[in-house]
């Protein structure tokens, strides 16, 4: 039957969800004019496809995943200030960086569960600390702050996040249906069979750790080349990566629109609370969380197939 | 004579017409949109200044408004603040916000180089003008954008130049050779710390840096460091940090029974009250810092004196959360700005306002002092003499402006006494 | 300068000790990582200052108060939060999240409560002569919470080693499932295990004024990543091993901040991926096994 070939049902899935968010996002800042907050969204819909690429197909919770994008940012930074490159060329220079921080960090990838998170966050907050150091001020420009001068371009820039979201998408949607995905999915439940029944575990690992790096530096470089003025602190703020997890987390990781669904939700929710009631922002965010974690861990994806809706 | 009466009732008649034309395309509020960290790591510093720009526009509006000169009347201000947690993505879509949703008529940044970094390119791209509080990272004042300027602190770049200038000028006069230099490595006291090394160097006076070194802003833990700066023997020590790094430093020396012949500091100027409460009177004894310029008889043209102020801040927050200090000044002072230049822009257009605020520069002085800016917007003026805290007598401490010549008080007590 | 960096970095890991030593028993019992640490040790700080402000309680007396009380509420979170979270998924990752989320909510809870600006209680509290120890004089507040650190480990040998509950909690420590098929009360076990690591908190916070200068809401955030360090760089499960890694941080840090001083802030993130990586069972090598 060809309607469910697996080709058919990759193409109905590609115009079934990319299209709708590309639509979206193309035309939503002629309606609505606070361009960057649809900015943002674009940002964290990326963060969360590379979280749900590295935990939900995985199991490794990047705790320090914002070290990618800052590396991704800095990247960036680096190409258009000592290179003197122009911003396409640089945003792959800043993707380049953020994968070989992935490269150098592979010995990560043999820790298990908590310790891994905790090193991956030791390691983005390392990493946040080398570049904030005034020796490296030549190259960094340290704590001081960088001031991309000349490539401001906040049409382009937010154009170009839009093509970056779809290749995260497009990332996603691959693990889900290819047998590469499937191999990560067998090799997180229980790596021990997955081996003997040939998978290569550290490779698949390895290449999904790196995948999941590149889109965080693409998105970060894309960061860098929107805003334009940045300092070490905006780019490696750990919110970054917790806002990531827990918007993919309760949208349903190893889907595709779960994470989608997560940061539509709970982002919208997050900036609602914040022009609404600033006063208890914090408080109310926090017990938020907590609340999710403990009645809703397997993520509104799996609420939905409760009940009966088949979560892509 | 009835000529004279109706040409009289003509002239009042028009003359009303003319008001009503006015007032009536006059807006029923001036809307100035900003952003406040009320938590995170900047809330130490953003909130002080939040408060006090409150206190400003409650004063103006209890006044029934701030005077608006295009219009010719007083307008009431309506704040419209968002808490960005620190945040500066978050940040960024709060200004956002405020320019596109809320349709701010001024847009004033949040406190400190880092909250305020996001806003400039955004204020850049709506051409709209930035009244940038208290942000001094020098990469925010080029000649290519006309849209921001530095309200109230001066820029890091000048700040340190009266103390620097006190140790190249008059401290080979009082045997002072050998200077150790300490500071957080961050924006605003890195920034700091290499004026003040230039400045130094440049002088050619026959004084050498014993000792530079920087550390991390989150550093909460002297000891060892002070014991370093110790066996280099110095004549003077300058330590540049954020409240945390000085409140633990001098309490450090406190602790260990240490006393330099003569230290600076930037917080016992800047939040002295803060600082008597956390670190204690004896430990900011003899210490050299900023002297905010109210204690220097400036005289507030502007707006309220420093003791005023000092009075209607604790009638307005009571509680004592919220530090008072040069930050809290800083927030009053950008309001004092924001009102001079209502007062006398030609219009609300924002190019207009700028024009406005940098016509102030050289004429306007508040308790915060003269403000002053260079052609790319950043402060001059307000630059803070050096003052040292010297006990009065009576248990509490004083300040004692020691230089420039031209405004000091008194002659510099070296070396500070050990107790 | 060096025999001074090392022994203040001595003096100042015992500290490092203190705040780690209830950390090391709540991931130890329950693999939980407690991203919320550094914010109960800065909960029992702003406890001490306000103690210290309203009815000028000393500090000492309110670390004692600080353990009771940290404990006690210990039961209730514990049953709120741990048997759900164990119920999930994933409960290592969930972990994680929720008790980021409780972070949020207790910095949140005192910014409301003190505000956000530095407190700090007067330091000559804790004594107003510098001590000296081995020739060199180091402030008192430092001998001082070395000596509570140092009880507060025999406290933690004594409750696991000589009490009954002591031994049925490393019984859990090493192997949690057995435990349970055992017929051993788990939750009971593991609830005892979590107030008692808060109230260590607790007390670690009361010196807090003192060790760190002031305290700020936010400041909890530091703190948690630095007792992770201390307890993976000694090894999970052992007080001793606590202990060790305190010294071990201490020292290096001294040491960093007299010949590196600008790099000494990434000290604590360096040590832990190098400990994880080339001796993951941390310095004293013994597994869990031997607690």
């Amino acid at each position: 039957m060809p309607e469910h070939s697996p080709t058919a049902k990759w193409l109905r899935h590609v115009l079934l969800i990319i299209v709708p968010v590309v639509l979206v996002a193309a035309l939503l800042p002629h309606v609505y004019s606070n361009r960057l907050l649809l900015f943002n969204f674009i940002v964290f819909l990326t963060l969360a496809q590379g979280v749900n690429i590295i935990y939900g197909f995985t199991g490794y919770l990047p705790f320090g995943y914002v070290g990618f994008f800052g590396a991704g940012a800095y990247g960036f930074a680096i190409s258009v200030m000592h290179l003197h490159w122009s911003p396409f060329p640089s945003l792959v220079v800043g993707a380049l960086t953020a994968v070989a921080i992935g490269a150098v960090l592979i010995p990560l990838l043999r820790l298990s569960g908590p310790y891994f998170a905790i090193a991956n966050l030791a390691a983005a907050l390392g990493l946040a600390q080398i570049v904030a150091n005034p020796a490296l001020q030549g190259i960094t420009k340290g704590p001081y702050g960088v001031s991309l001068n000349g490539i401001y371009q906040p049409g382009l820039s937010y154009g170009t996040s839009i093509v970056i979201l779809v290749f995260a998408l497009a990332c996603a949607l691959y693990l889900r249906h290819s047998r590469f995905g499937l191999a990560l999915q067998a090799v997180k439940n229980d790596p021990i069979s997955a081996a003997m029944a040939g998978i290569s575990v550290v490779k698949a690992r390895t290449m999904a750790w790196l995948l999941s790096a590149l889109i965080a530096g693409l998105i970060g470089a894309n960061f860098a080349w929107y805003v334009s003025v940045f300092y070490p602190e905006n780019v490696f703020s750990p919110d970054f990566s917790i806002f990531a997890i827990v918007f993919a987390l309760f949208g349903g990781v190893a889907t595709v629109t779960g994470p989608i669904l997560g940061v539509l939700l709970l982002y919208g929710l997050y900036n609602f609370i914040g022009i609404s009631s600033p006063q208890y922002f914090q408080l109310i965010y926090g017990l938020l969380i907590m609340v999710l974690v403990l009645f809703l861990p397997s993520g509104i994806g799996s609420l939905l197939r409760r009940w009966g809706i088949h979560v892509v | 004579m009835i000529r004279k009466l109706l040409t009289s009732v003509v002239v009042a008649w028009l003359a009303s017409v003319a008001m009503l034309a006015t007032a009536a395309t006059a807006p029923a509020e001036i809307k100035i949109g900003t952003l406040y960290a009320a938590s995170g790591p900047f809330a130490a510093i953003s909130m002080p200044v939040f408060n006090g720009l409150k206190l400003w526009v409650d004063a103006e509006n209890a006044k029934g408004g701030a005077m608006v000169k295009p219009y010719g009347k007083r307008i009431p201000l309506k704040l419209i603040a968002y808490d960005d947690q620190s945040n500066t993505a978050t940040a960024g879509t709060l200004y956002n916000q405020l320019i596109t949703q809320d349709k701010v008529d001024l847009l004033v940044a949040d406190s400190g180089s880092v909250l305020t970094s996001i806003a400039v390119p955004i204020a850049r791209d709506h051409k709209m003008f930035l009244f940038d509080q208290t942000g001094t990272g020098a990469a925010f004042f080029t000649k290519d954008n006309p849209y921001i300027a530095l309200m109230a602190d001066p820029a890091s770049t000048i700040w340190p130049k009266h103390m620097a200038d006190f140790l190249t000028q008059e401290g080979p006069k009082l045997g002072i050779k050998r200077i150790a230099l300490l500071y957080a490595t961050n924006d605003f006291t890195g920034t700091q710390a290499n004026a003040t090394r230039k400045f130094l160097k440049d002088s050619k006076a026959p004084i050498e840096i014993v000792y530079d070194n920087g550390v991390p802003t989150s550093t909460s833990n002297y000891t060892v460091l002070i014991n370093n700066i110790v066996a280099s023997k110095p004549d003077a020590v300058i330590e540049m940090g954020y409240p945390n790094n000085d409140i633990a430093f001098l309490r450090n020396l406190n602790d260990a029974g240490v006393k330099f012949k003569w230290l600076f500091t930037i917080y016992p100027g800047l939040e002295t009250e803060h600082m008597e409460k956390t670190v204690g009177i004896p430990g900011m004894s003899y210490v050299y810092t900023y002297t905010p310029s109210s204690e220097v008889e400036y005289k507030a043209e502007s707006g309220m004196s420093l003791p005023q102020f000092r009075d209607a801040w604790n009638k307005a927050y009571p509680d004592g959360k919220v530090a008072f200090g040069f930050n809290a000044v800083a927030g009053y002072t950008s309001g004092l700005v924001i009102q001079n230049t209502l007062a006398t822009t030609k219009s609300m257009d924002q190019m207009a306002l700028h024009d406005a605020v940098f016509a102030l520069s050289g004429k306007l002085k508040t308790l915060d002092g003269p403000f002053e800016l260079d052609a790319m917007g950043a402060q001059i003026g307000e630059i803070t003499p050096l003052g040292q805290l010297v006990p009065d007598g009576k248990g509490k401490l004083k300040f004692a402006i020691v230089y420039p010549p031209d405004v000091a008080t008194a002659k510099p007590v070296y070396p500070a006494p050990s107790n | 300068m060096l025999t001074y960096s090392i022994l203040a970095g001595l003096l100042f890991g015992l500290y490092f000790s203190l705040i780690g030593l209830g950390l090391n028993l709540i991931f130890g019992v329950m693999r939980i990582v407690n991203l919320a640490h550094g914010d109960f040790v800065i909960l029992g700080a702003y406890a001490a200052i306000g103690l210290f402000g309203l009815h000028a309680i000393s500090p000492m007396a309110a670390a004692v108060a600080c353990l009771f009380v940290f404990t006690i509420f210990g039961f209730p979170i514990y049953y709120a939060l741990v048997p759900r979270l164990l119920r999930s998924s994933d409960p290592e990752m969930l972990s994680i999240i929720l008790f980021f989320g409780l972070s949020q909510v207790i910095e949140a809870l005192v910014n409301i409560g003190f505000g956000p600006t530095e407190r700090s209680i007067p330091g000559r509290v804790l004594g107003t002569h510098p001590i000296s120890v081995l020739g060199q004089s180091f402030p008192s507040a430092w001998v001082i919470s070395a000596i509570a650190s140092g009880l507060a480990v025999l406290l933690m040998f004594v409750y696991l080693y000589r009490t009954r509950v002591g031994r049925l909690t490393r019984a859990v420590m090493v192997h949690r499932d057995e435990a349970l098929a055992s017929g051993i009360d788990v939750d009971r076990v593991s609830a005892l295990a979590f107030g008692i690591g808060l109230g260590l908190a607790g007390v670690a916070g009361c010196f807090a004024p003192f060790m760190l200068g002031s305290v700020t809401p936010a400041a909890g955030v530091d703190l948690t990543i630095q007792s992770f360090t201390v307890i993976i760089v000694g090894s999970l499960g052992s007080p001793l091993g606590t202990v060790l890694g305190g010294l071990v941080y201490g020292v290096s840090l001294m040491l960093m901040q007299t010949y590196f001083s600008s790099w000494a802030g990434l000290l604590p993130y360096v040590l832990l991926i190098v400990i994880l990586l080339a001796r993951p069972s941390g310095l004293l090598g013994r597994r869990i096994r031997y607690a």
